[in-house]
């Protein structure tokens, strides 16, 4: 989705064309979750800026990872100028944010009404991950009703799958409460250490 | 032959047998962490699975994970490399109950070899010297006896242990008692098994090595020797094949007695006999390591023998292709270790980001790597950065391009020390260029305080750069 950067150039920013920005941000959503994927603990917050785009990391400094990507014991961490996304003359700002910190959603400053298409909010998400290699079940056994499922209320702890490794049965649980967007992986599939399976997002700030 | 191969292990080695297997035609499945999932290994096997976060104990050492990962991808046998699961019984049991082949030998020859006090035993049946010592559990008073009745220095050994861990050498009766116990509750700590040994301690031996390869079918050969003398804390820095400085007849001798060994004990791969060798040529057997080691390369100069291909037709089933008459060693080959870690600092490991990256290159100069720039020393594992070979046709143009190939290698970054000067230094030693060194060499360098290399050398202009 590389953009013509002299007709992009020639668009007033103020007013980007929709389906621009919406493409935009889904490339750089996408971009984000892949950067998310790789952290071993979820950055407070996350800001994406889309002209030059630049991704930033925040983690709270009482609780800095030390075990973040690419830098260990880095405080911030910036992606600039994929190419991908970098062509779109879109100056605009979304902020994804940790649950931790649902409030600093509000951040991004608009330049057009909130209600705007293509105004669209990155949802805050949070990825319950595989605990091991195996397979991803979602239900306790085979024709019983699934853990959960989109749309359901989780809460910390409750158990929301199994990754079967070596015959054994490892409880999925998540981490910290929310709604269940989206399951990532279909039932019986292969799953890697770490590997996204859900899609969280807090209750309430839908 | 496999039509894949899993490898359980990361850095220099799992890139050696990715490179194995690619030569072979065999698809390789890599194992990694977490830490790990941007390394070279990683990249260049066909098929990689990341199965643990950093700790070594999740991932590398997950037995259960590396056998997930094995059986999802369908791949047909497992190659342990060194360290981590490649000398552990159990996991080789675990291999087999799961229908995919361990490359190394049986389970239950690792067991009974991998135990120090019952390998003693077993070598002793096949006629192999062994230093005076115990050859079974005894109390720290009986055990003070037979210290008294073999002479002092002494040496207590975990009998499960390993890399230079869980072994105290005693100097005299007084403290006996307690080193003895303390290297009991280590022995436990470390390896979960208690039990040790005692051996006279030779203050002046070499560390000497024989390779031998045996296919389960009654075929065994051995490979030559190895020297690996030059330790610090009872770990390698370097080694070179042939030995030098011992006697033709001595190292046919010991390579009879090593092959001997290897058919007593059903062995069936690539394992390698060690042995001490006191200074009247006389030697003694010590253990024997059941995997591929890190130094094998300078045998595979020497040789011309691709080892590591040949485990892995080993593991298929194969016959040997070698007899013992098509190994003719030529000339001279070297290895020195590239660890991250700081000689000034009684080799601490340096973690941190290496910036510049340069290997040497040239004639006869082989660099086993799975650095490059901007690789993260990871604080989780062993702090081996490269390994740098040479050939040449004898010992003194060996040294000569070691020294141009050390002097080339230019490692920098943040926090990072190498020993790749502390080498230099080595290699120019006196005691190493007559080859009248002992496994207490560097010792010696450090307790005299060594003159630099480039005192005597000078550093050339365009010379390697450590950031130290």
């Amino acid at each position: 989705m590389t953009g013509d950067n002299a007709e992009t150039e020639r668009q007033p920013q103020t007013q980007p064309q929709t389906d621009d920005v919406g493409s935009t941000l889904d490339a750089v959503r996408r971009a984000a979750s892949e950067v998310l994927g790789y952290l071993s603990d979820h950055p407070e917050r996350l800001r994406v800026s889309v002209a030059n785009v630049s991704l930033d990391l925040d983690w709270r400094a009482s609780e800095a990872p030390l075990r973040a990507f690419p830098d260990d014991g880095a405080g911030q961490t910036s992606i600039a100028g994929q190419a991908s996304v970098a062509g779109q003359a879109v100056s605009r700002q979304a902020v994804l944010s940790g649950p931790a910190a649902p409030g600093q959603a509000g951040e991004a400053p608009s330049e057009s009404p909130p209600d705007q298409p293509g105004e669209e909010r990155l949802p805050v998400l949070h990825y319950v991950c595989a605990p091991s290699v195996g397979t991803f079940y979602r239900s306790p056994e085979p024709g019983a009703a699934p853990f959960t499922a989109e749309g359901a209320t989780v809460t910390a702890g409750q158990q929301v799958a199994i990754v079967e490794a070596m015959k054994l049965m490892l409880p999925v649980e998540a981490d910290r409460p929310g709604r269940v967007v989206e399951v990532l992986i279909e039932d019986g599939q292969a799953v890697e250490y770490g590997e996204r399976l859900l899609a969280l997002t807090p209750v309430g700030s839908e | 032959m496999f039509d894949k191969v899993l490898i359980a292990n990361r850095g220099e080695i799992a890139l050696r047998v990715v490179r194995a297997c690619h030569e072979m035609g065999i698809r390789s499945v890599v194992v990694h962490s977490v830490r790990d999932r941007d390394s070279t290994p990683v990249r260049l096997c066909d098929e990689p699975v990341q199965i643990g976060p950093p700790q070594p104990k999740k991932s590398y050492l997950n037995a259960a994970a590396v056998l997930e990962a094995a059986i999802r991808t369908g791949a047909n046998a497992i190659h342990p490399g060194y360290g981590f699961l490649s000398e552990n019984p159990d996991f080789a049991d675990a291999c087999e109950a799961a229908q995919i082949v361990f490359v190394g030998p049986s389970a239950s020859t690792m067991a009974r070899l991998g135990s120090k006090l019952s390998a003693r035993a077993l070598m002793a049946k096949a006629g192999l010297p062994l230093l005076p010592g115990s050859l079974g559990v005894m109390d720290d008073g009986g055990a003070l006896e037979l210290a008294k009745q073999i002479g002092f220095p002494v040496i207590v050994k975990a009998s499960a242990g390993g890399g230079g861990r869980g072994m105290r050498v005693v100097d005299g009766p007084d403290g006996f008692a307690d080193a003895y116990r303390e290297t009991q509750a280590t022995a436990r700590r470390l390896f979960g098994d208690g039990r040790v040994y005692l051996e006279k301690y030779l203050q002046t031996a070499r560390h000497v090595e024989i390779q031998v390869l045996c296919d389960g079918h009654g075929n065994a050969i051995h490979l030559g020797p190895r020297d690996c003398s030059v330790q610090r804390r009872h770990q390698k820095l370097v080694e070179e094949s042939p030995a030098p400085g011992l006697s033709d007849e001595l190292l046919a001798d010991m390579g009879k007695a090593a092959r001997q060994g290897a058919l007593l004990a059903g062995y069936r791969g690539a394992g390698t006999f060690e042995f001490l060798v006191g200074p009247d040529e006389k030697y003694y057997f010590m253990e024997v390591n059941c995997r591929i080691q890190v130094e094998h390369p300078v045998t595979e100069m020497v040789t011309g023998v691709d080892i590591v291909q040949e485990q892995l037709r080993i593991a298929a089933g194969e016959q040997l292709q070698l007899e013992q008459g098509d190994v003719q060693p030529r000339g001279v080959a070297i290895e020195c270790r590239i660890n991250a870690e700081d000689p000034d600092r009684d080799f601490a490991p340096t973690p941190g980001a290496i910036s510049e990256f340069v290997p040497p290159a040239g004639p006869f100069v082989r660099v086993d790597t799975h650095v490059e720039p901007g690789y993260r020393v990871p604080p989780d594992y062993d702090s081996l950065l490269a390994k740098l070979i040479v050939w040449a046709p004898d010992r003194e143009r060996a040294i000569a391009r070691m020294r141009r190939a050390l002097n080339e290698f230019r490692i920098s970054g943040d926090n990072i020390s190498t020993t790749r000067r502390f080498l230099l230094d080595v290699i120019d030693h006196p005691r190493f260029r007559t080859a009248s060194h002992s496994t207490s060499l560097i010792d010696e360098m450090r307790r005299t305080g060594q003159p630099a290399a480039e005192q005597a050398h000078g550093e050339p202009a365009h010379g390697g750069a450590d950031s130290d």
